[in-house]
């Protein structure tokens, strides 16, 4: 009986989560199994490595379609220097250009963003982190 | 609209609200239309620095998202089929 679940949650305590039927794992798309008389070692290890991979950054792939969305909004040459840490400011951009930016991202990747969240963007590596997180949904 | 400033956080809102009206235009014509008048519009309109005239900006704004508003309501009613020209992609498909 395995499920995929989505869940973030748990601190599971070790003594008592081996009887349990489900084990909710935290991070993107895990499956989890019931685990019922085996030892813990095999899903510590699991959750370990989904905890490690839950604190890694957004995907280059997305980085590099934000920036190429930037350059085309601001109209900067290809050439130009632009990586996660660029700030919109630093690159020209005023905060109708950050409106506009922000609503490209969402054309492109078929998201919503909301209010407060798209007034908190500021750098190309807040904006991919926070695609990451809505497409994940 | 008691309040006699404006801030710039309601002045990107509504920015944000005339870009999102724009999306749902199924015209091709339109909805560009929307979106350059916007940005035109407010760029114009960047470098005020009266609060009077920044607010009779903002409702002047408000009351044209109205109309937008409404208009998006009225064509979807007719929403054409065929699409423009300019919506298909380099290989002809649309």
């Amino acid at each position: 009986m395995a499920s995929i679940t989505r869940a973030s949650v748990s601190m599971p305590s070790l003594s008592t989560s081996v009887n349990q039927s489900q084990r909710r794992i935290s991070g993107m798309n895990s499956v989890s199994f019931p685990v019922s008389g085996r030892s813990m070692i095999p899903s510590l290890r699991l959750q370990r490595g989904l905890q490690v991979c839950c604190a890694c950054q957004a995907k280059q792939e997305t980085v590099d379609k934000v920036v190429a969305i930037v350059k085309k909004q601001l109209a900067l040459p290809a050439d130009a220097a632009v990586n996660g840490e660029s700030k919109f400011a630093a690159l020209g951009a005023d905060s109708l250009d950050t409106v506009e930016i922000v609503m490209g991202l969402e054309e492109e990747f078929d998201i919503t963003v909301e209010e407060e969240s798209a007034q908190s963007i500021t750098t190309v590596q807040e904006a991919a982190d926070m695609i990451e997180k809505l497409v994940e949904k | 609209m008691a309040s006699t400033s404006v801030s710039k956080g309601q002045i990107l809102s509504l920015y944000r609200s005339f870009l999102r009206t724009a999306r749902q235009f199924r015209d091709y014509n339109i909805r560009e239309y929307t979106k350059r008048r916007t940005v035109d519009g407010f760029r114009q309109n960047r470098g005020l620095t009266d609060p009077s005239s920044i607010s009779a900006a903002f409702s002047e704004a408000k009351s044209q998202l109205d109309v937008a508003k409404r208009q998006a309501v009225v064509y979807s009613l007719y929403a054409p089929d065929i699409r423009s020209v300019m919506e298909t992609d380099l290989k002809g498909k649309r």
